[in-house]
């Protein structure tokens, strides 16, 4: 008998199969696949150039950061494939590659991996390179949002990338990869329209806004168009369809926490109705869904509490409506989720779990104080 | 969660694969008396015993051969006719070594001879604690708690429901299962004396719904008692834990750090039920007990009456011997139980199964910083914060670990279970209780 070759590790001796990091990176990334298809439908193959260069960024960023942090390289488990993806999904569909690359980087180098890497990151790394971009010079570039089925009349397969060009209006003019300046329109998002009061229910008025051939005669966008993504965006918000598709597997697959989506979107649409503003738009012209259910619910930067995550949903729900209709931007999504991102460190901290069988269900757990008082008495 | 209709306890909880039908459907057989065995004088929680024998004497069988004075203990008796060896110490199934007294067995074993005692009805609440207590009854699920202690709820804290469980709800075991659908009459009877024991009002077992022979079984045994009932309940694990069952049975929550009968609840297992049906009817005391050998690692998987003090070694023999190479041998069940290095431990009272696991059950990988996908909070039966223990023992901070539920956790493995990180919560719970323990000295 083998008995010199018998294990002795502690019990549980059994782990649930499938159940890795690896299997649930892997799910995202399959969960993200119909958004991807409709996106290169509607925007062409250079989607696939800005996720590719995304995506390969993200990889080698997390293999040089953690040989110079000298921690293991763990490419394996796919986290940084998804972050690059998420990120490119977050870039409008001619960002210049060079700029994803510098993006990509700063999510997986600096927002993962400097601030401890998987597990330990606060702030959703993909987020946390998008509104640096924003914020940053590099902010024309990926502002500008080209209009659904440009590529009708560049190709295809042309690359594009946005450039800037001090001397038209707008500053911004897409060029091919040779330099040369290619025949695309900026187009307004729905969420833009909305923002300059272009679609309130008394006020459509004037020409139909450059490029937005999507709008209807009415001069709003169809509803179908905002929905299935014929419509001017970032890559990832393009079709809720897709995204759609995508959540309802993650949530079969128990991947994700409904609790998260289902509080943000109730949140969001509560405000809304009760501030009398249109829905429709608000839900499927913007990021909101792919923040809802890819974003928000990431593992690491969401509260582990049921309660604790209640409370962040709806904040976050809230915090997307407080800033589309009160502040100066049409988004919101990547700012609510952020700051909700910091506030998850004092929801897991403060906010109590009732444990099985507690009479009283305290709402906050005893704060330090009381703990050293607590055991000051047990020492006298 | 899924939900199947039956009842259940609230949060929490996995789905593991059973694996129960490699042995559910095999009848008890005896196993094999080895000729040395190997009785730790210590198998409970409580006051250890000193030994009444010394090298040398003979023993019979059902003698009694270590004692204590303590209320909380129970005795030892000797599983066959022999001669003492020596007493000294061995290692124990979880490692730590124990006194134990070594006995020689004869070669020929004569039967148990029943001492006919009261009859069954007219045996009053003392008699039976008494009983239990002379017996050296335990808790035979795992802890070990000693029954007649169990059968003493504090007088201010009257007892409304005596609870069995029949859940049986770590993987591969099937001892309990088999019990229950061959002894159904002992068990109803053995109910009804824990009733009479703690002046209860019902009696209930409450069985997992994969079990449903059983169920059927137990069903015609209480037909005619209108106090008794079968609670069918979910296949879940932990659905057979203390708290959860109670939980599931009666719905009410034992507070945290409070006993059963703060909510007006006794649990017994099936296995010591049995045990105390045989010891108020025949004075058989607890030398004996039916346990599940199996696993892929094992040739011919069956339920066994063994002896206590059997290494295990004797009884993967009996069950045709191992295949191959496997990875573990696991006393008790594969969510709770331990790993042995070698098969020499002997079977105690409290020992429910030996499992041999073969390499492709076996996941373990290195350890990844917890990524806080919330699996092992939304999977904990007790709803503490399995993650932050575990950051919190990291740190050495043994507040926060109390703070996050430490001393809640009853190491059911459910939080490692489905942890994609692999994080061994177990393990450093173990490690947050002993700490505590001594602050609190
Ligand atoms: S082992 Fe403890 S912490 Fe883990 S699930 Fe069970 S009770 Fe909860
Ligand atoms: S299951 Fe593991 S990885 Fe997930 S939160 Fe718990 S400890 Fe962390």
């Amino acid at each position: 008998m083998a008995n010199n070759k018998l294990m002795t590790t502690v019990a549980p001796h059994l782990h649930e199969k499938g159940q890795t990091i690896e299997r649930a990176m892997r799910d995202v990334l399959l969960a993200l696949t119909p958004a991807v298809v409709i996106a290169i439908v509607v925007y062409g193959m250079n989607v696939v150039y800005i996720i590719a260069v995304s995506m390969i960024t993200a990889g080698l960023s997390e293999v040089v950061m953690r040989r110079l942090l000298r921690r293991k390289v763990t490419l394996g488990d796919l986290s940084a494939m998804v972050t690059g993806l998420i990120f490119a999904f977050l870039l409008p569909p001619t960002t210049p590659l060079w700029v994803v690359a510098i993006g990509a980087f700063l999510a997986v180098g600096v927002a993962k991996e400097l601030f401890g890497g998987l597990g330990k990151n606060v702030f959703n790394p993909a987020l946390l390179a998008r509104v640096a971009l924003m914020i940053s010079p590099l902010a024309l570039y990926t502002t500008k949002f080209v209009e659904p089925f440009y590529w009708r009349s560049v190709g295809f397969f042309t690359p594009v990338a946005t450039s800037i060009d001090n001397s038209v209006v707008g500053r911004v003019v897409y060029k091919g990869l040779a330099g040369n300046n290619v025949d695309a329109v900026t187009s307004a998002t729905p969420l833009s329209l909305l923002k300059s009061g272009r679609l309130l229910v008394d006020t459509v008025a004037g020409a139909t806004p450059v490029g937005a051939t999507w709008v209807t005669d009415a001069g709003r966008p169809s509803f179908w168009s905002t929905f299935l993504g014929f419509k001017s965006g970032c890559i990832g918000e393009v079709c809720i369809l897709a995204l759609l598709i995508g959540a309802a597997y993650l949530l079969y697959r128990r991947t994700i926490d409904w609790r998260i989506p289902a509080g943000i979107i109730g949140a969001f649409l509560a405000v809304m109705l009760v501030t009398w503003n249109h829905p429709i738009y608000q839900l499927f012209g913007g990021g909101l869904f792919l923040g809802a259910f890819f974003m928000a619910t990431d593992w690491v930067t969401s509260p582990m509490t049921r309660r604790g995550k209640w409370i962040y949903a709806v904040g976050i729900g809230v915090s997307i409506a407080l800033i589309r209709l009160l502040g100066p931007l049409p988004e919101g999504v990547a700012i609510a989720i952020l700051q909700w991102n910091v506030l998850t460190l004092l929801i897991d901290r403060y906010i109590a779990e009732p444990k099985f069988g507690e009479v009283k269900k305290p709402w906050f757990n005893r704060l330090p104080v009381f703990q050293k008082r607590k055991s000051a008495e047990g020492e006298t | 969660m899924r939900k199947t209709g039956f009842k259940t306890f609230r949060r929490g909880g996995i789905h593991p694969l059973y694996n129960k039908e490699l042995c559910s459907g095999k009848a008890i057989a005896r196993a094999p008396i080895p000729s040395r065995l190997m009785v730790p004088l210590r198998q409970h929680i409580g006051a250890p015993n000193e030994p009444l024998v010394s090298p040398g004497d003979r023993v019979a069988v059902g003698q009694k051969i270590g004692d204590a004075d303590a209320f909380v203990s129970a005795p030892v008796h000797s599983p066959v006719a022999g001669i003492v060896d020596a007493i000294e110490d061995i290692k124990s199934f979880n490692g730590e070594t124990v006194t134990g007294v070594i006995i020689a067995a004869d070669a020929e074993q004569p039967p148990f001879e029943a001492r006919q005692g009261k009859p069954l009805d007219e045996l009053t609440a003392e008699d039976i604690r008494e009983i239990a207590g002379e017996a050296g009854l335990v808790g035979m699920g795992g802890a070990a708690f000693p029954t007649r202690v169990k059968l003493s709820p504090p007088e201010d804290k009257p007892i409304e429901s005596v609870i069995i469980n029949g859940c049986e709800c770590e993987p591969f075991l099937t001892c309990d299962h088999r019990l229950m659908v061959e002894r159904p009459d002992d068990l109803v009877q053995a109910l009804e004396l824990m009733i009479r024991a703690v002046g209860a009002d019902r009696g209930i077992i409450g069985v997992e719904a994969n079990k449903m022979d059983a169920v059927e079984k137990l069903r015609a045994a209480v037909s005619d008692r209108p106090n008794l009932d079968v609670e069918v309940l979910e296949v879940k694990y932990p659905e057979g834990a203390e708290k959860q069952l109670i939980s599931a049975v009666t719905g009410r929550e034992v507070p945290p750090g409070n006993l059963p009968s703060e909510v007006g609840c006794l649990v017994q297992n099936v296995g010591t039920a049995i045990a105390l049906y045989e010891a108020a009817s025949a004075g058989k005391p607890l030398y004996e007990r039916v346990l599940t050998v199996t696993g892929p690692g094992v040739k011919e998987p069956g339920n066994l009456i063994v002896k206590v003090g059997t290494p295990i070694s004797i009884l993967i023999e009996a069950c045709g011997g191992l295949t191959g190479d496997p990875a573990k041998v696991i006393i008790g069940g594969p969510m709770t139980g331990w790993a042995q290095e070698d098969l020499d431990a002997p079977v105690v009272k409290g020992t429910s199964g030996v499992v041999a696991l073969t390499p492709e059950l076996i996941d373990i990988r290195e350890e990844h910083a917890c990524v806080r996908c919330t699996k092992c909070v939304e999977a904990c039966p007790m709803s503490v914060m399995p993650n932050f223990i575990v950051e919190a023992v990291q740190n050495g901070d043994w507040e926060k670990a109390e703070l996050w539920g430490a001393l809640d956790c009853f190491e059911c493995g459910c939080c490692t279970f489905t942890c994609p990180a692999y994080i061994p919560h177990v393990e450093y719970v173990r490690k947050a209780k002993a700490e505590i323990a001594t602050l609190k000295g």
